[in-house]
């Protein structure tokens, strides 16, 4: 395909042009396997929950399986859909062919090679243990490259070469989601890769995992900060702001008239683009970030609500006087109810950033009770509805295979999302209820975490029964779409449309003059102002309107980022807290490759059932040196913060790794028996420290010498063990497995701030004395 | 001095009011623009959605 021909007849001056449906065929089909994949990925997981045994691959434990889940179902269902929704609207919209074939055609199958990229690394533990941001530095550049380079040149291209004057709303939703999709990637994802290091330093590139392998630039408080305003908005601008535009053209096309208040949709879309980027700090309430940012994050949460619930009126309200179409047509019912879901999301988003429910919420699965109304409600049915509404125009078949099967995908959906959010809504609040608990003698009600794991497991089966009836309905869709694609003609009709092309020159028209008759100079111009003519040209300028977006994000951005970064009261420094040893670097990029971070959490917060349950609280100082940090978002298992303080003992370690439920019956954490019996490699560890020292961690011999040190810490380690457990069968080699560099950073955890400070006139060589001591944490 | 020394002593609840003032100046524009815009002009431009396939002129045969 890709033709585009001039009509030769100046008179008309009309352009004769077709539209590139071929692109968008492609991600419909992606959109559904990797929506069924990445379904199948989350039933796989909620069956892990509750049956632990299901963990039977290190591979495939919940550790690594999780990150793959979420990628899979952002970056590659809803990533596919967004795609399918901007190359079928944005045509249509601009009266144009997209910019460039070629730049489509690398699009797609570059973003493709991304998410399988995505799924061989993320289940080998190559990962970057920041939620939603996993993917390592090589992936992370080919996004930047496909994202920015082919899709966001050629959509920018198109909109420039387009044929109708004015830009709808859509495309603005989806200019801010390309504006602010880069910017967040970028700024998220500034790293050092170790091989590349080696590299300079060595001339060799090292092994695969340590080419692989990149640390952040930032540390502790401002990588928490970066990581959650980039996951905050990760989810405004890539779950929510290019729905929103799928929702503004294809909600009208499917209810056949205009959208209710095209005015309202102006509204909804600034406030959006303004308010959403404060957001992020919501999620770190009660942590070591400074209060003042995330009570910032709170105001703007708060104020989310209305544009949020502005947009969802002006969705539900396009169907006025059309409400009986809802009854009988399958396609507006998913439209419908996923607008409903988006109201019901952004209601509890501003919720739950209030601190105190926040309080009770966090960490806990009234956290994924929202996310999951949010993605398989919101973004999952206004998807299917689109692409049940697109597959008869795009396979030209004039209908769909079996209006009675989108019904019985439309219920059975329904029944699964509500068997899985209201399940897991209970097990969330049930779970936060006991953390708090106290019976009458004020000692903590449920002090054995796990007494607060097995009582979940009953919301556990249903969720996951939840969860196999949305992908049972998701597969019946997928038969009714094929079924619709084999009834296609032989070769598809490509309509030729016409319209003239834009004069370079546009009158606008006089430009106002002011209404007032008695006023100072100042009045006549506030008048003139006030008649909007100076944003009607912005709305057909998308240069400028680009500009102007990147302004309103970058401004909220800096407002937040700069005070994090330059304040130093924000991170008041410890002098006992000191770079964690060669052995205990490896141990965390263990614990980090795991994905261990996702059931457990490194932050004790300020809230007296904490304290009493884990100990000391956190402190902003005691993260300097953890990149990336580990702060985690939920507790399936209890928080590690303190774990060095409250069990150092290195046989425990050893052995809940080896076999979890030894110590805790009923435990759900699956047997880590691969970290005692696996090597571990120490010829990686001294590149990652020369990494970790080019970035600023103040390492001294440790430079030099991070092989040597690491295994003598091993040693002191591995002989305790033995020690510890005589008549026990333990490998000879104990001091070369993994395990032992994890207990290693384990018992490191929360440890510094106990321990005595280095006198001053000593506190200068105080890090590398750390890295030489070794074992002595 | 540096940066971080200049930063260190600015009272951080400015920052937020700022913000704030910022937001709302924002907000006040965009609902002054919404306002004033001609209803004819925004009518049109709503109902671009509906408009998009209705000059078909030709249909060509292609793989």
């Amino acid at each position: 395909m890709g033709f585009e021909f001039k009509s030769s007849g100046s008179a008309s001056q009309l352009e004769s042009f077709s539209y590139d449906d071929a692109i968008v065929r492609k991600f419909f089909w992606a959109t559904l396997i990797w929506g069924i994949v990445a379904f199948l990925v989350g039933v796989i997981l909620a069956v892990q929950l509750a049956f632990p045994q299901a963990n039977f691959l290190p591979q495939v434990a919940f550790g690594r399986l999780r990150p793959l889940h979420t990628n899979a179902a952002i970056f590659a269902f809803a990533g596919n859909a967004i795609f399918t929704a901007v190359y079928y609207s944005t045509q249509r919209l601009c009266k144009a062919r997209m910019w460039s074939d070629t730049l489509s055609k690398l699009h797609f199958w570059g973003w493709q090679l991304i998410i399988v990229s995505a799924a061989l690394t993320l289940p080998l533990g190559i990962t970057q243990g920041k939620e939603y941001a996993e993917l390592e530095w090589p992936i992370d550049l080919a996004i930047a490259v496909v994202w920015l380079g082919f899709f966001g040149t050629n959509f920018l291209m198109t909109l420039i070469k387009r044929r109708e004057r004015h830009m709808y709303v859509a495309l603005w939703f989806y200019i801010a989601s390309l504006v602010a999709v880069t910017i967040l990637h970028v700024f998220n994802n500034l790293w050092i890769p170790v091989g590349v290091v080696q590299f300079l330093q060595t001339g060799e590139f090292g092994s695969p995992s340590t080419l692989l392998k990149s640390y952040p630039l930032y540390a502790g408080v401002q990588d928490a900060f970066m990581q959650w305003w980039y996951g905050h908005n990760a989810v405004a601008f890539f779950l929510t702001t290019p729905f929103l535009g799928l929702m503004y053209y294809f909600l009208p096309k499917a209810a056949n008239r205009p959208v209710f208040s095209y005015k309202l949709s102006i509204i909804h879309f600034w406030s959006l683009v303004f308010i959403y980027i404060w957001a992020g700090p919501h999620h770190l309430h009660y942590t070591a970030l400074p209060q003042w940012a995330s009570t910032l994050g709170m105001v703007f949460s708060l104020m989310l609500w209305m544009p949020s619930w502005g947009g969802m009126i002006n969705g539900l309200l396009t169907l006025r006087g059309a409400w009986h179409k809802v009854a009988s047509d399958p396609v507006l019912k998913f439209f419908v109810v996923g607008v409903t879901f988006y109201g019901m999301s952004t209601f509890e988003g501003p919720l739950l950033s209030v601190k105190t429910v926040n309080a009770l919420s966090h960490y806990t699965d009234w956290t994924i009770a929202h996310v999951h109304s949010g993605t398989l409600g919101w973004n999952s049915f206004m998807t299917f509805g689109m692409l049940y509404w697109l597959a008869p125009r795009l396979f030209q078949t004039g209908k769909i295979h079996s209006e009675k099967l989108i019904s019985m995908h439309f219920w059975i959906g329904t029944v699964g999302i509500l068997l899985y959010v209201i399940s897991i809504y209970t097990a969330g609040i049930t779970q936060g209820l006991m953390w708090r608990a106290f019976d009458e003698s004020g000692q903590l009600s449920y002090p054995e975490f796990i007494e607060t794991v097995t009582r979940l497991m009953p919301f556990y089966w249903i969720r996951a029964v939840g969860g196999t009836l949305f992908l049972l309905s998701a597969c019946l869709g997928g038969y009714n779409l094929v079924m619709t694609w084999l009834a296609r003609p032989k070769k598809y009709e490509v309509p030729v449309h016409e319209a003239p092309a834009l004069s370079k020159v546009y009158d606008d028209g006089p430009p106002p003059q002011s209404r007032l008759t008695a006023n100072a100079g100042i009045g006549h111009a506030g008048d003139r102002f006030l008649q909007g003519h100076w944003h009607r040209r912005w709305e057909r300028l998308p240069v400028r309107f680009t500009v102007w977006v990147v302004i309103g994000v970058g401004t909220a951005s800096l407002f937040e980022i700069i005070p994090t970064f330059l304040i130093k009261s924000n991170i008041p420094t410890i002098s006992t807290v000191l770079p964690y040893t060669p052995l205990e670097v490896a141990g965390r990029d263990i614990y980090v490759a795991e994905g261990c971070y996702n059931c457990h959490s490194q932050m004790v917060r300020p809230i007296y059932a904490e304290t009493q349950r884990y100990g000391e609280y956190s402190k902003p100082g005691e993260f300097v040196y953890d990149r990336p940090f580990q702060w985690g978002s939920r507790r399936i298992g209890p928080d590690l913060a303190r774990e060095g303080v409250n069990n150092p003992n290195a046989s425990w370690h050893y052995q809940h790794f080896e076999n979890p439920q030894v110590f805790t019956t009923g435990s759900i954490m699956p047997s880590y028996k691969h970290l005692v019996e696996g090597d571990l490699d120490y010829g990686q560890i001294q590149s990652r420290i020369r990494a970790l020292a080019m970035i600023g961690t103040p390492y001294g011999d440790a430079v030099k010498n991070a092989e040597s040190m690491a295994r003598e810490q091993a040693k002191i380690i591995a002989d305790d063990i033995r020690a510890q457990m005589p008549g026990f069968v333990l490998p000879e080699d104990l001091e070369d497995k993994k395990v032992i560099a994890l207990i290693a950073y384990i018992k490191r955890l929360g440890t510094d701030i106990y321990r005595t400070p280095e006198p001053a006139d000593a506190a200068a060589e105080a890090a590398p004395a750390a890295a030489e001591e070794g074992g002595a944490h | 001095m540096r940066l971080t020394d200049i930063m260190s002593h600015m009272a951080l609840s400015v920052w937020a009011e700022i913000a704030l003032v910022i937001f709302q100046i924002v907000f006040v524009l965009v609902v002054a623009r919404v306002l004033f815009a001609p209803k004819s002009e925004v009518r049109r431009i709503a109902s671009l959605p509906l408009d998009d396939e209705s000059d078909v002129k030709l249909f060509e045969e292609v793989e």
